[in-house]
């Protein structure tokens, strides 16, 4: 005797109404219900969010340039001024969504090991690029144009060097870049879209167009640190390494 | 002696929105939505808003389409501003540092213009982020060189750029209103 096997898929039941609908159906065809009313609800926010991005890097651009670029604004007053505005506004947008953002601020994968090979990575990359730059600068910008110059001497010109350089950096671009906006990115677009995204416009706003060879490959290294340990922290310390080395070659 | 006559095969009913086969059950199409027991003016609308659709996306397929030639536009500047210079300032010390960072922006247009098929999104956000700090640090260095007719350009472009971003955005939102995605 052959027994047949009944199998009895459960089907799936209306968002709205509840009755049993096909697998394949997009509405349902007793009420005319939407079967994915929440991806059409992400499809709707995806604008409002690109316009909030917007205002966000627009901040960002007119805080950094203006003190580097524009005459009136050159002086220790207004670059100070400035660089507090923008640990503002990156905490005020971080905080826009500080429900889902806050998670990111805990390190629940921590690990020594991880945290010594991403750091050993980066000194070596650090060092690898300033010996590359600096040859760079000198073939294609006689004037040394590339490389900010210490123009102080002394603990506290270092302390202070050290700490707007390597320390404030690490941990409101981060905020900025990993957190805010690529949160906000992936919910525009898939992982590796706001990595890149999120990584091309983190390095074009340094306004190096040669820097761009290294920035960027170091931005894309925190995004993809960031997606895989769903933290900021390791992002933190690998940018507050990678600038330390800089500073240390600026000051020494 | 038995005579049997084949019945003939109930026609097949199909959606008046989208063709696709149904039940007499039914009330809605599972497939578009169309009111398949609605009133006349309701069948009517359905079929209105899903042509507005259809127009809606050849539009911005469109845009979407002349923003990635803008990209291709403005990697060609770059390219004609890089020979230019090269000419210009043939034989001078820091002829490299104002010629290499126009092959860059322009390796960097065609990039993103020729990956826009793909994926317009990350492209056109790019594209619109580069060339806005790119036209800010022209002007910051060279104030002079800007402008009205600098200016108008500037707006066409970010407009095309814009436009494209947008577009590419409603095209995913109308995709998942009628559930294509």
């Amino acid at each position: 005797m052959n027994l047949e096997e009944n199998v009895i898929e459960a089907k799936p039941a209306c968002v709205n109404c509840g009755v049993a609908l096909d697998a394949k159906s997009k509405f349902c065809n007793i009420c005319g219900a939407h079967q994915n009313s929440q991806g059409l609800q992400e499809a709707e926010s995806k604008w409002p969010l690109l316009k909030q991005a917007s205002l966000f890097y627009i901040i960002l651009i007119v805080s950094c340039a203006l003190p580097k670029y524009v005459e009136y604004f050159d002086t220790t007053f207004w670059a100070f001024f400035f660089e507090v505005a923008l640990w503002i506004s990156i905490v005020a947008f971080f905080a826009i969504n500080w429900r889902e953002n806050k998670k990111l601020l805990r390190w629940q994968s921590f690990s020594w090991q991880k945290l010594c090979a991403y750091l050993a990575i980066t000194v070596t990359g650090a060092f690898g690029i300033h010996y590359v730059m600096g040859w760079l600068n000198i073939v294609i910008f006689p004037n040394n144009e590339l490389f900010d110059k210490a123009t102080g001497s002394g603990f506290l010109y270092s302390a202070i060097i050290v700490f707007f350089t390597a320390v404030t950096p690490a941990v409101f671009e981060e905020l900025g870049f990993r957190g805010y906006l690529m949160q906000n990115l992936l919910k525009i677009s898939d992982e590796r879209q706001a990595i890149y995204v999120t990584a091309f416009l983190f390095a074009i706003l340094h306004l190096q167009i040669v820097g761009l060879a290294w920035l960027l490959p170091l931005a894309v290294f925190l995004g993809y640190i960031r997606i895989k340990e769903n933290t900021l922290w390791y992002g933190i310390f690998i940018h507050f390494a990678f600038n330390l080395t800089a500073c240390i070659f600026q000051l020494f | 002696m038995e005579n049997s006559f084949a019945t003939p095969p109930s026609p097949v009913l199909r959606c008046d929105g989208c063709f696709t086969a149904i039940s007499d059950v039914d009330v809605y199409c599972a497939n578009c939505g169309y009111p398949l027991k609605g009133t006349s003016n309701e069948q009517k609308r359905f079929i209105y808003k899903q042509n507005k659709s259809d127009f809606d996306s050849v539009a911005f397929t469109k845009r979407v389409k002349n923003a990635g030639e803008t990209l291709y536009y403005l990697a060609g500047y770059f390219i004609f501003a890089g020979l230019v210079n090269t000419w210009h300032f043939w034989g001078v010390d820091n002829m490299l540092a104002i010629v290499i960072p126009n092959l860059i922006l322009a390796m960097l247009f065609v990039a993103l213009a020729g990956y826009s098929g793909k994926k317009p999104l990350a492209c056109f956000i790019s594209g619109l982020g580069l060339y806005v700090i790119v036209e800010i640090l022209i002007m910051v260095n060279n104030p002079g060189s800007i402008g009205l007719v600098s200016l108008i350009i500037i707006g066409v472009i970010i407009g095309y750029l814009i436009k494209g971003i947008k577009s590419a955005v409603d095209i995913e939102k109308i995709k998942r209103q009628h559930n294509i995605v």
